[in-house]
């Protein structure tokens, strides 16, 4: 004890002295846990994990192919007014997470030439993250955005979406060409296609070909010179190509596991020693009736292997037995157990790839480009039914439950033929029909295609007390907290899009 | 300070008086006054005595001199006895007839008084009492009048009569002249030299209505201070503020320094406070102040200005509250203290439902078990007609009112205390030792807590000038099953609160089928059966935790010592919460474990002067400096998905992942202080402090605190009405600040995440580190005014202050587009103005019987001057689902309560969206304070003989309280709001947004959504969340003992807190069903109902 006081004694009259009042003290401020500089390598894999799993769920009920009788839930498919801010979400969560990290990763590789794989497939990936951000909400912050603690940017400036479209397709143009084989990649950290340089080309030119079809409706000729651009560089035209996040796993981390089935499975369809299948899913989700009716009629081998009911517990894959909710629902209906719900063998499975951009989009948007005879490679008919081809067999990422035959798919595509004959409008019915089908469950790119072409024709819900007046979003709510943080710049976008509401249509989705 | 209670020992041999005197005021800081005409030094004494109390040193000094004291302002005046005794000298000898008189003299609490002086009026005949209250004395003709005095007690004549035998109990005077008070540092000073407000509170107040957690008891106490005891069961926190809220940034939640016998403790909760939408496990796991036995306290003084505070630096930004433990005591044998008291608790508020709707909805009663359990939580349905229904549990029961719904689930709490404390020494040591077991059952079924605590505080001397203390307290918490609040999982008291109206709730018992799968009550699986999660949620947790102090001084020279110090708070604290398997919404269950260690620990050194400088002048001075540093160790395991069914071992789970957090912060300062007193009357304090801080940059990691402040006591300078008893003048300034609360806030770094994969990593914090941090100032200036009149019967003290904070560190809320959700920048200010006023009175005073009453009131008015550039507003918490807000809002009060009204037009209409045919909701606006800005205790206690009766009644208004459960019985029907249009429909009017009139017919179908949607409308759901309570009442009776000779003392009390809600503005819970003492208040969150309490305090002591 003695010993401990004049030791006390001496630190206060050193630090009298006023030379050792902060001995220690930056080592004692100096966090553990953590390290003072940035490892591109970790950081590009969580970029890649948060970018894929930034996606609003929400959408696939918009989209028709779920719905839940709840309110909160079901809020896709009937677009409650209360719940309108759930459509923030992927704004909300976007900016801190892949966007900081992307933004860190570039900062941290661009001045390295011996980096330069890196630096592309990092300004890619930051081209696919802001593409799926400024297709939900239009103008967003672009040029300005992540720049918090390197310029002390607090309040970004949004960038028109037009302006945004530009930059995007100028960067995946730049990273495609600076990709080099002989130069160092991001290896096994890239979960996408694990450093492989010409996959990552083929991403980029597909990216841009999805880009450039967007502006059909606004820049039609931009679209085309665009679109021309990147069928010229290569796109993805085959199942081995698709663009995925892979290496998910079943058990473990929640973030490696597949973010759409982690979100579904824990909404509603966990399996436990507790619940009854098919009727505890505790936020009452189910497949609609418009996906599961189509698919019927249809006669569409990929019914089996997305939807099962159970019968005694036991998942039902057989087509007659399935039938879709409506999402007219405001309660539990006595016969939930009986309604289809997603196959706990494919989509559902933790550690399935989580599908980015695949060869299925790319035909069928090389089909509406031959249709505008902007590609000459195949036939619109060859391309669309290449394009469900490509979809029936990507089901084998699933697992074996997901293998369609190529009978089963020679069958299907036999009596699905393109209507050749039809008109334009016509042609284009049946390809986003298929499209509507085929990427599923990239409804984010459904609702996309959906405001740009008007197909598939949903009849939209007009559910008590919805937000929209009984039609479907055209975009997502900024979040609330925008108009509070970043005013100026939030009412200078407003000004210039129209209006912070669900039917305000964005700048590609002009009628 | 003048205190001749205390003991001293002496041993002299024919020294002069006047040095034996100084001896006496070196010692025990006593000051003499005599003439050098009355005391000589050739008046000289030969004395030995041991441990003996002052009063009776000086009474066998002065008696043989024929000299006497009495007490002046703070000075012992020294005076011979007038000549008018020495004329009635000769009277006496000239007598022959002599009797004694013999008899005890005690204290008003039946203590034995030595040193009492005992005389004859009128003669020479004196005596005084003997260690153990006894004298004898002789009187000439065995009559006359017998005076009694004693320092500190008022005089006392009694007529003889021919008794022989004659016990006195003396009055203690009223405090005024001599009430010492403890400040910072533990330095004890005279109240009246004060230059700030200081309020002391008894130890006595804490151990009769006992609360758990000691804060809670200072509510309605003392002026100023808003102490909130939270309603989350036994072992829950408290939460006090001291004139208001005084920074943004929440350091510490703006509650105040702990300070015990002068040195810091650590008041925090472990893993941090809970928040107002978490869900499961989302508890209140008890404050550091919870862990302090009440019994261990001797008092405790609230330090409210800066001025108080200033020399505890940083820290004290947010006021000090001081607790001084009890002390050994120096004699014969052992004296043993034995406290029990049983307390029993049960729920105060049933929510006042509507009663004429059943369960169901659309307006139907459920026919089928499926409907039944659909409609569980919903009252929608038809007329209850007392027909039958089949209600959510599948069977059928009458389609009846249940409307005691929380007597039914929730059960009669207790809490039984005893402590033991044993006491004693000898003059080079004295010790205390108490143990103590609390036991609490709550009233929510199968949560327990217990508190198990020892302490020893131990006082010696070793040798003449070195003497040492030490304290040391070990204490082990346990509590089972704490309540959560806030979202529906895991919440118990959804259940209970939130049932249709149609519904028992025991029907739901135990909440589990026969595998152990939660049996659902309604369709949402989120909403818990309350019964499933009391009987098979499980959670434990368990706190050890050391205090110990020691401290050393050393007298240097006369009037100069040395005092070190060193102390330290540790703490080691295991938490597992585990949702079990079956839950309906997580139905593979979850679990999260904290392993939390903490320490603080402090060295200090001061040395200190105190002495008289000239004639006039006192000066008390004081130089030291402190080291402070802190550890926080926490290991948070989060897990999920339990493998094998049912089996809960966190080696179990398919998903775990384990995040750590190891903060390490110090501070270092140097402080000094000078109190200079004139001629008694006038005094100045002056301190200084300069603090270090390990959170900042060392470019900006200091800060100079100083504080200056007077008193100027009226009464003793001037000559005043005599009516005035007291008058006192008081002002002072001062600084305080504080650095970062946090550690690792001025680098930004990278960490590493749990991966089941590639190797994961992000920034660390997406609040923005800041380098150029600066420590931040509080700024108070503060004046009152003290005075008593008629004898001090009445009287009043009035504090008004200036509390403002600039260059507030503030976490600043930034668009997340920038990458980030918050920067740190030094950019708030804020400011509290106040007034605090304490009124007392004595409106009767008899020998028999006594009626004191006190009363205090305080208001606050807070201010947010500044956030940053373009930043009006930052958002501090949320409701479950963003219902409303707390938010701070430049121009407004800290912790607003922010929400959504319904529109209405210029001429008061209901503007509707003609779309959705629902009321258009406006932007956000502010809804009223969270924090109350009034507050004020009113205690009469009466005394009749050996009876005494307390009783205190408090309030809080002004500020208002959202309340959550009211959304849910409104979205359920439950509320009476709901009524209108139950009986065929409602119309609803008003106009369009275009302003065209609008009108919509709603079928008694559409209801259920209709009211479903006023959840978008905040306002509805904000009440005035004032009070009076009649908070305390304790009915005591001191049981004579003095006949026993086994016992000092006996008392049995009947006690009760919380015992009447006076007036409240909320039908359905109580005003204070607060959940959290996080910063953010305001909310109501269905969290457990709060509690009346009544028990049995029994007190002995041996």
């Amino acid at each position: 004890m003695k010993r401990h006081f004049s030791k006390i004694t001496l630190a206060v009259l050193s630090c009298l002295a006023l030379q050792s009042c902060t001995k220690g003290f930056q080592e004692m401020n100096t966090n553990p846990n953590a390290s003072p500089v940035v490892n591109p390598q970790f950081t590009f894999t969580k970029a890649e994990l948060d970018g894929a799993a930034n996606a609003l769920v929400l959408l696939q009920g918009t989209m028709q192919y779920t719905t839940s009788f709840n309110d909160v839930a079901g809020f896709g498919a009937k677009y409650v007014l209360s719940q309108s801010n759930q459509t923030y979400a992927a704004f909300t969560n976007g900016y801190p997470k892949e966007v900081n990290e992307i933004v860190s990763v570039i900062n941290a590789v661009k001045d390295d030439p011996s980096q330069i794989n890196l630096l592309a497939t990092s300004r890619i990936w930051k081209a696919y993250i802001f593409s799926r951000l400024t297709d939900l909400y239009g103008d967003i912050p672009y040029t300005q955005a992540g720049k918090g603690y390197t310029e002390a940017v607090y309040k970004p400036v949004y960038d028109s979406q037009q302006s945004i479209y530009a930059d995007i397709l100028k960067e995946l143009d730049e990273a495609a060409t600076s990709l080099n084989a002989a130069q160092p990649t991001f290896a096994a950290a890239d979960l996408i296609y694990g450093g492989n340089v010409t996959q990552w080309k083929k991403f980029a030119y597909s990216l841009m070909l999805r880009t450039a079809m967007r502006m059909t409706k606004v820049d039609v000729a931009g679209a085309e010179s665009w679109a021309k651009k990147a069928i010229a560089g290569g796109v993805i035209l085959d199942n081995a190509d698709i663009a995925k996040v892979s290496g998910y796993v079943s058990a473990g981390q929640d973030i490696n596991k597949n973010p759409l089935a982690f979100n579904m499975l824990n909404s509603d369809y966990v399996v436990s020693a507790s619940s009854v299948p098919g009727f505890s899913n505790p936020e009452g989700g189910k497949f609609q009736d418009v996906f599961i009716n189509s698919l019927k009629a249809n006669k569409d081998p990929r019914l089996g292997v997305l939807s099962v009911v159970y019968v005694n517990g036991k998942a039902d894959t057989s087509m007659a037995i399935q039938k879709g909710m409506s999402a007219t629902l405001g309660a539990k209906p006595a016969d939930f157990i009986t309604y289809s719900e997603p196959n706990q063998a494919t989509i559902l499975q933790l550690n399935s790839p989580y599908l980015l951009l695949t060869n299925a989009e790319t035909n069928f948007l090389l089909a509406e480009a031959a249709l505008r005879g902007w590609y000459t490679g195949a036939s619109v008919s060859v391309m669309y039914e290449n394009g469900i081809r490509a979809s029936m067999q990507q089901w084998a990422l699933f697992g074996t439950a997901g293998t369609i035959t190529a009978n089963q798919i020679d069958t299907y595509i036999k009596y699905h033929k393109l209507n050749t004959g039809a008109s334009t409008a016509g042609q284009m019915q049946q390809i986003y029909n298929e499209f509507w089908v085929g990427v599923y469950p990239n409804s984010q790119e459904v609702f996309a295609t959906y405001r740009r072409t008007g197909y598939p024709a949903l009849v939209p819900n007009n559910y008590v007390g919805n937000a929209t007046g009984g039609q479907i979003f055209r975009r997502m709510l900024y979040p609330l907290i925008e108009q509070n943080l970043n005013p100026e710049n939030y009412k200078a976008a407003v000004a210039r899009q129209g209006a912070d509401e669900l039917m305000t249509r964005i700048w590609w989705d002009k009628q | 300070m003048q205190d001749l209670n205390t003991r001293i020992t002496l041993n002299v041999n024919q020294m002069p008086v006047t040095e034996v005197l100084k001896k006496i005021n070196q010692t025990a800081k006593i000051d003499f006054a005599y003439g050098s005409d009355v005391l000589t030094d050739s008046k000289k004494v030969s004395l030995n005595v041991k441990e003996e109390k002052i009063s009776v040193v000086l009474q066998m000094i002065l008696e043989p001199l024929n000299m006497a004291y009495s007490f002046s302002d703070d000075l012992i005046l020294i005076e011979a006895v007038k000549s008018k005794s020495k004329t009635m000298t000769k009277v006496i000898t000239s007598a022959n007839k002599q009797s004694q008189v013999r008899g005890t003299v005690t204290d008003n609490k039946g203590m034995p008084l030595p040193g009492v002086s005992v005389k004859l009026k009128g003669g020479t005949a004196g005596a005084s009492t003997s260690a153990d209250g006894k004298y004898a004395i002789s009187i000439p003709d065995g009559n006359g009048t017998l005076v009694f005095t004693f320092m500190g007690y008022v005089a006392q004549e009694i007529a003889l009569s021919g008794r022989t035998t004659l016990d006195v109990s003396m009055k203690e005077q009223s405090q005024d002249l001599s009430e010492v008070v403890v400040t910072a540092l533990g330095i004890k000073r005279e109240k009246k030299s004060l230059a700030y407000a200081v309020t002391e509170v008894g130890g006595d107040q804490f151990t009769q209505a006992r609360e758990n957690n000691v804060a809670n008891a200072l509510t309605g106490k003392v002026a100023g201070v808003n102490a909130s005891g939270l309603s989350t069961g036994p072992g829950g926190s408290s939460r006090i503020v001291i004139r208001g809220n005084g920074s943004l940034s929440g350091s510490g939640g703006n509650q105040p320094l702990y300070v015990i016998n002068g040195m810091p403790m650590d008041n925090g909760t472990p893993g941090g406070s809970a928040t107002s939408n978490g869900s499961a496990g989302n508890v209140d796991r008890g404050d550091g102040i919870g862990g302090i036995n009440p019994d261990d306290i001797e008092s405790i003084s609230v330090l409210k200005g800066g001025t108080a505070a200033a020399l505890y630096g940083a820290r004290a930004a947010n006021g000090v509250i001081l607790i001084t433990t009890k002390k050994g005591r120096m004699q014969k044998g052992v004296g043993i203290d034995f406290n029990s008291t049983l307390n029993v608790d049960e729920a105060i508020v049933s929510p006042d439902w509507q009663y004429e709707y059943g369960q169901g909805t659309i307006g139907l009663k459920p026919a089928t078990a499926g409907e039944g359990l659909a409609s569980g939580r919903r009252s929608f349905g038809a007329k209850i007609d007392g027909s039958s229904y089949i209600a959510a549990d599948g069977l059928s029961h009458p389609y009846s009112a249940v409307k005691d719904n929380v007597k039914n689930f929730y059960q009669t709490g207790t809490t039984f205390t005893n402590t033991l404390a044993f006491n004693g020494g000898t003059e080079a040591l004295t010790y205390r030792f108490s143990g103590s077991d609390l036991n609490s059952k709550s009233i929510l079924p199968n949560s327990t807590y217990n508190r198990k605590t020892a302490s020893l505080s131990l006082n010696g001397k070793l040798g003449s000038k070195v003497s040492f203390e030490a304290m040391a307290q070990y204490n082990v918490e346990n509590a089972h099953n704490r309540p959560t609040a806030g979202d529906a999982l895991g919440n118990p008291n959804w259940l209970p609160l939130l049932a249709a109206n149609t519904t028992d709730v025991r029907w739901f018992e135990p909440g589990s089928d026969a595998k152990g799968n939660e049996i659902p009550w309604n369709d949402a699986g989120i909403a818990s059966n309350g019964y499933f999660v009391v009987n098979k949620f499980k959670q434990q947790d368990t706190k050890n935790r050391f205090i110990g102090q020691a401290g050393v001084t050393y007298q240097i020279v006369k009037n100069l010592s040395a005092k070190a110090s060193v102390s330290r708070d540790f703490y080691n604290y295991n938490y597992e919460y585990i949702l079990p398997t079956g839950a309906v919404y997580v139905p593979n269950g979850q679990y999260n474990a904290l392993k939390a260690d903490n320490s603080e620990t402090n060295g200090m050194v001061t040395l200190n002067y105190s002495g008289k400088v000239s004639e006039d002048f006192t000066l008390t001075a004081l130089a030291g400096g402190n080291q402070q540093r802190s550890v926080y160790n926490l290991q948070n395991t989060t897990g999920s998905n339990f493998t094998i069914p049912y089996f809960y071992s966190s080696t179990n789970l398919s998903t775990i992942s384990t995040i750590p957090t190891n903060n390490h912060t110090g501070i270092n300062s140097v402080f000094g202080s000078a109190d200079i007193g004139f001629r008694s009357y006038a005094f100045l304090t002056v301190t200084g402090r300069q603090d270090w801080f390990s959170t900042l940059s060392p470019e900006h990691n200091s800060l100079f605190y100083p504080s200056i402040g007077g008193s100027f006591v009226l009464s003793d300078a001037f000559k005043l009405p005599k009516a005035v008893s007291f008058a006192k003048l008081r002002a002072s300034w001062a600084q305080v600040g504080g650095g970062a609360p946090d550690p690792y806030q001025i680098n930004l770094a990278y960490s590493m995440l749990p991966s089941s994969g590639q190797p994961l990593q992000n920034v660390s914090n997406t609040t923005i580190s800041n380098a150029n941090l600066q420590p931040y100032t509080s700024t108070t200036t503060e004046a009152g005014i003290e005075a008593r009149f008629l004898n001090s019967r009445i009287g009043f003290d009035i504090t008004v202050y200036n509390r403002k904070t600039t260059d507030d560190i503030v976490s600043t809320a930034i668009s997340g587009t920038s990458g980030y959700n918050a920067v740190i920048l030094n950019v708030g200010e804020l400011d509290n103005k106040g007034i605090e006023a304490l009124f007392t009175g004595t409106p009767v005073k008899t020998k028999n019987f006594n009626w004191n009453v006190s009363y205090n009131v305080a208001y606050n008015k807070n201010t947010v001057q500044k956030l940053s550039e373009g930043l009006n507003s930052i958002q501090m918490s949320a409701s479950v689902n963003s219902y409303a807000y707390i938010n701070n809002i430049v121009g407004q009060s800290y912790g607003s309560i922010v929400g959504t009204r319904v529109q209405k037009d210029a001429s008061g209409n209901t503007v509707f969206n003609a779309t959705t045919g629902l009321p258009v909701a406006t932007g956000l606006e502010v809804l009223g304070k969270g924090v109350a800005p009034l507050t004020m205790g009113l205690t009469n206690d009466f005394r009749y003989k050996d009876f005494t009766l307390s009783i205190l009644v408090d309030g809080k208004f002004g500020n208002k309280i959202f309340s959550l459960m009211d959304v849910y019985a409104t979205r359920l029907g439950l509320t009476k709001r709901t009524l209108p249009g139950r009986d065929g429909g409602l119309t609803v009017t008003g106009v369009t947004q275009t302003g065209a009139p609008y009108s919509r017919f709603i079928p008694v179908s559409g209801l259920q959504s209709y009211y479903d949607n006023d959840k978008a409308y905040t306002e509805l759901f904000v009440y005035n969340g004032g009070f009076v309570k009649l908070r305390q009442v304790i009915l005591s009776y001191q049981i004579p003992v003095s006949k026993l000779k086994v016992l000092q003392s006996a008392s049995v009390s009947l006690v009760a807190r919380n015992l009447l809600t006076l007036y409240k503005e909320t039908d359905n819970f109580d005003p204070e069903q607060s959940f959290s003492n996080g910063t953010s208040q305001g909310f109501e969150s269905i969290g457990l109902p709060r509690t009346r309490t009544i028990g049995l305090n029994l007190m002995v002591k041996f």
